[in-house]
């Protein structure tokens, strides 16, 4: 393994661990950080209009997301 | 003229079928199948598009979704943290594009080709596309 895929590969692992951490902070009594739940649903909840830009980019991203991995 | 998110209010009451219980196993199911499908190959790009499409009209109807309960903290901001790391590291191997620095989908690609592993990262994308179209 190279040294860049090795730090590739830390990169991608440290963003997951942080996120897995936030996400328990956001889950202690009290706090003050929202789950990524609300976070999401609070930017689904965009709109421009009555167009709803945040529904349709997520759906969108994550329907790409899907086929992108799965399908491709 | 642009509007912030706001509070949605949802008229309909929850769904019967709208349960863990049910939705979780028709995920499960609909997930095996998913596995079995090798990507590059026209099953594969009908399934995922018609399984996408099926979650995104869900999703635009407004027929399972759920209302925002509680307002952003001031905490909000930490989520960048992780965002942060994920889109330089992402951004930096897309633009470099090689395979010494590969991107986290061709990271993703060689574990993807044991039908378990598929299918257990089918079941996360279904469960996280139906958390998604519920909010």
């Amino acid at each position: 393994m190279t040294l860049t895929r090795a730090i590739a590969i830390a990169g991608f692992v440290v963003a997951i661990v942080a996120c897995a951490v936030v996400e328990v902070l956001a889950r202690r009594r009290d706090s003050t950080i929202p789950t990524l739940g609300e976070v999401c649903a609070h930017a689904i909840a965009y709109e421009v209009g009555r167009v709803p830009i945040g529904r349709i980019g997520f759906f969108g991203f994550w329907w790409w997301l899907g086929w992108h991995l799965f399908a491709r | 003229m642009e509007q912030p998110g706001t509070q949605v209010a949802v008229d309909a009451p929850p769904r019967g079928w709208d349960r863990a219980e049910v939705t979780l196993p028709v995920l499960a199911f609909l997930s095996l199948i998913g596995g079995q499908l090798p990507s590059f190959t026209t099953r594969a790009n009908v399934y995922t598009i018609c399984l996408g499409g099926s979650m995104v009209w869900l999703g635009l109807s407004g027929r399972v979704r759920r209302p925002i309960a509680t307002r952003l903290g001031s905490g909000t901001a930490w989520w960048l943290v992780p965002i942060g790391i994920f889109g330089v590291f992402e951004g930096s191997t897309f633009l470099l594009g090689t395979p010494e620095y590969p991107t986290f989908s061709r990271l993703a690609d060689p574990l993807l080709e044991d039908e378990l592993v598929r299918s257990a990262g089918y079941l996360a994308w279904l469960t996280s596309f139906w958390a998604l179209v519920r909010r």
